[in-house]
């Protein structure tokens, strides 16, 4: 019972962290129905933008949400002069105009930033001393970190529910979600929309690669890979136009890896189940799940016209 | 005003046997005298020419998106490996085995791709090729423990008067991968002209009007994404040949990218384009691989670390605004300037033969000077 509540509560942890990329990709999925590929890389540059800014001796927490900004400018920019212009000429130009950027970005990182292959050293963002747990019942421990990590994430989730449900501007933004055109001939500026959309998802994935830096207490140039292809999934997992979708589907991805990779460790011992494993495990669930919901859990399915 | 040149006229033929004469004046150069380093990396292009051919055919032509080539060439290199090595196959046999394998994973991933569309299955596939790396070492660690295959180092056969050594090696897999790239181009090229290509293309277009049609659709895309996966696994055998090792690392999900950004390159849904973007792709890759570093032109950070990578990603970028159709789309939109390829018109028939005139009608609108409208 300690070992499931244990396993739970770290999971949910870094669960969370695949729901902000998750979300990060979901609201650029939305607007547009590309899935950007480089979501991760551009989360890793801006925390290595993030790394840049502390070391000039700015506090971690204000730096992170510098990077943010920036990357909000950036990502609005990316939009509008290559994504927006290339959309225009072939359906497959998006998708590979981010992989270019993935490429790019990562590459970037290694150039602009020395030693960020081999790893630089991020602050932490929560007090994570060993004695800064909670005891909870069972003999489970909860870590002030994990905490942090999963208070951090409601927090935006919630910011983005109220941007959505509560203000003209996520009007706007569920309106071309749901029919561009319609949306347009209503008067909305969908062109901003899109901008605003790859602005937003840019930030979030900020505190995204932020937080993973955070934990790992470091940032080097393969971190976001994995964390990206889990997030993707989780987005899947959840329907790739639903935000609640996103978050769930994070959450419980996160939840499923932890258990799928300490429990056979408990009882086969660790030579048969890595971390590798679990997740394989995980991609296995999420096989099922669609094949029973092929458009996720939470996703709306379109009806074609013939 | 672009002169106009009839299908299958003496210009047309003429303006084909030049191209044709070419490509082989440039395959009879590199054969005679380049070094075993170039013709090496002609055979990687051909590697990746062969598993960007294979993606065209389930994407390009049957708009079913997989991020899992990669898994493909990887199984059909253990596969190949393992057999030759551990059970002393003949590598001949053990390419036809590796092919049917791959045929078989390709089908079986096929159905749960029925149910899936676009970043679904973008999404699964991309998890196959995430798992695959992770079997791939188990096995490697458990099973084979050294990586290395002697069996797997080709021997020229003694007809081709070449012998055993390492130039006369290379010249023999530089000859061999290029048949297989024919093979595997003109496996894809008779499907696509073919009645069986028609319906993929159906599928692709618009999956409920081709099922009234009559199209079967369960069967076309289950069957076309076991084809796409055995030629995929004839690019992963030959890759484990020219290597003569076995790494997992060499088939992991930037493979399955790096056949997408080929494939794209060149112009998806094209017969040359996979072909074109691949030989493109590699050589760009290569060319910035080995000159950028020396580029101190470049401001700054740039001219210094992984320059090359960077590069590569800017190229990609700058390319799609150029050719957003790739490579083979710009040059038809660039050739449709000069000259107009009119194809051949229907012809009147009072008894229609059954089947014929179906096959007739549909060629000369496949045909119709729009191709990089397709898609």
């Amino acid at each position: 019972m300690g070992h499931l509540l244990q396993y739970f509560l770290n999971g949910l942890a870094r669960g969370s962290i695949y729901s902000l990329i998750a979300l990060g990709l979901v609201v650029i999925y939305r607007g547009t129905g590309h899935l950007n590929f480089a979501q991760g890389e551009m989360a890793l540059f801006a925390t290595f933008g993030a790394w840049w800014i502390n070391d000039h001796g700015v506090p971690l927490w204000i730096s992170i949400l510098l990077a943010a900004a920036g990357a909000f400018v950036v990502g609005g920019l990316i939009e509008f002069s290559l994504i927006r212009p290339a959309g225009k000429k072939s359906p497959f130009a998006v998708v590979v105009i981010t992989i270019g950027l993935f490429q790019a970005f990562n590459s970037l990182s290694g150039l602009l930033f020395s030693g960020a292959a081999t790893g630089l050293k991020f602050g932490t963002l929560f007090p994570n001393k060993p004695t800064d747990f909670f005891r909870l019942p069972g003999g489970a421990t909860w870590r002030y970190e994990n905490i942090g990590v999963l208070v951090t994430v409601l927090i935006i989730t919630a910011l983005l529910f109220l941007l959505f449900q509560k203000t003209k501007i996520g009007l706007a933004m569920r309106m071309v979600a749901n029919n561009p055109e319609s949306a347009k001939l209503a008067g909305v500026p969908s062109n901003k929309v899109l901008m605003l959309s790859w602005a937003l998802s840019a930030a979030i994935g900020t505190i995204g690669g932020a937080l993973v830096a955070g934990v790992n207490a470091n940032v080097n140039l393969g971190s976001m890979f994995n964390v990206f292809l889990l997030a993707s999934a989780a987005a899947t997992l959840g329907g790739l136009d639903s935000p609640v979708g996103a978050v769930i589907g994070g959450l419980s991805l996160g939840v499923v890896e932890s258990m799928v990779t300490n429990y056979p460790k408990n009882w086969l011992g660790s030579t048969y189940i890595g971390a590798d494993t679990a997740i394989a495990a995980a991609f296995v669930i999420i096989l099922v799940v669609l094949l029973v919901r092929p458009s996720g859990l939470f996703g709306s399915t379109r009806v074609e016209r013939v | 005003m672009p002169i106009a040149i009839k299908e299958s006229s003496v210009q047309h033929w003429a303006l084909r046997c030049v191209g044709v004469a070419a490509l082989a004046a440039v395959v009879a150069y590199l054969a005679s005298g380049a070094a075993p380093s170039t013709l090496g990396k002609v055979t990687e292009a051909c590697t990746l020419a062969i598993a960007a051919v294979a993606l065209n055919l389930l994407l390009g032509f049957n708009g079913q998106i997989s991020l899992g080539h990669s898994t493909f060439a990887g199984l059909a290199a253990f596969v190949g490996g393992y057999s030759v090595n551990a059970w002393h196959w003949n590598p001949w046999l053990s390419l036809g085995v590796a092919c049917v394998v791959c045929f078989v994973l390709g089908v079986t991933l096929g159905l749960p791709a029925l149910r899936l569309k676009g970043p679904y299955l973008a999404l699964v596939t991309l998890a196959v090729a995430f798992v695959w790396p992770t079997v791939a070492r188990k096995f490697l660690n458990q099973t084979v423990k050294a990586s290395t295959l002697k069996g797997m180092r080709l021997k020229p056969p003694s007809w081709t008067g070449l012998s055993n050594n390492r130039v006369d090696r290379s010249l023999f897999l530089f000859w061999l991968s290029l048949a297989l790239l024919l093979v595997a181009y003109v496996i894809v090229r008779n499907l696509r002209k073919s009645r069986v290509g028609r319906s993929l293309v159906a599928v692709r277009d618009n999956e409920t009007a081709a099922a009234v049609m009559g199209v079967n659709l369960a069967l076309t895309k289950t069957l076309t994404f076991g084809i796409s996966a055995a030629i995929a696994g004839i690019a992963g055998w030959l890759a484990a040949a020219q290597l003569a090792t076995l790494d997992e690392n060499s088939f992991t999900i930037l493979s399955s990218i790096k056949y997408l950004l080929a494939l794209f390159l060149g112009g998806a849904a094209t017969l040359a384009g996979p072909v074109v973007g691949a030989f493109t792709y590699f050589f760009v890759d290569d060319l910035l691989k080995t000159h950028a570093p020396n580029w101190h032109f470049l401001p700054g950070p740039l001219s210094k670390g992984p320059v090359a990578s960077f590069l590569l990603g800017v190229v990609v970028i700058v390319f799609v605004f150029i050719a957003p159709y790739g490579l083979v789309g710009f040059v038809k939109a660039q050739a449709r300037r000069i000259a107009l390829l009119v194809p051949r018109p229907l012809r009147q028939q009072q008894a229609p033969a059954q089947g014929d005139t179906q096959g007739d009608t549909e060629r000369t609108e496949q045909d119709s000077p729009a191709p990089a409208g397709e898609m």
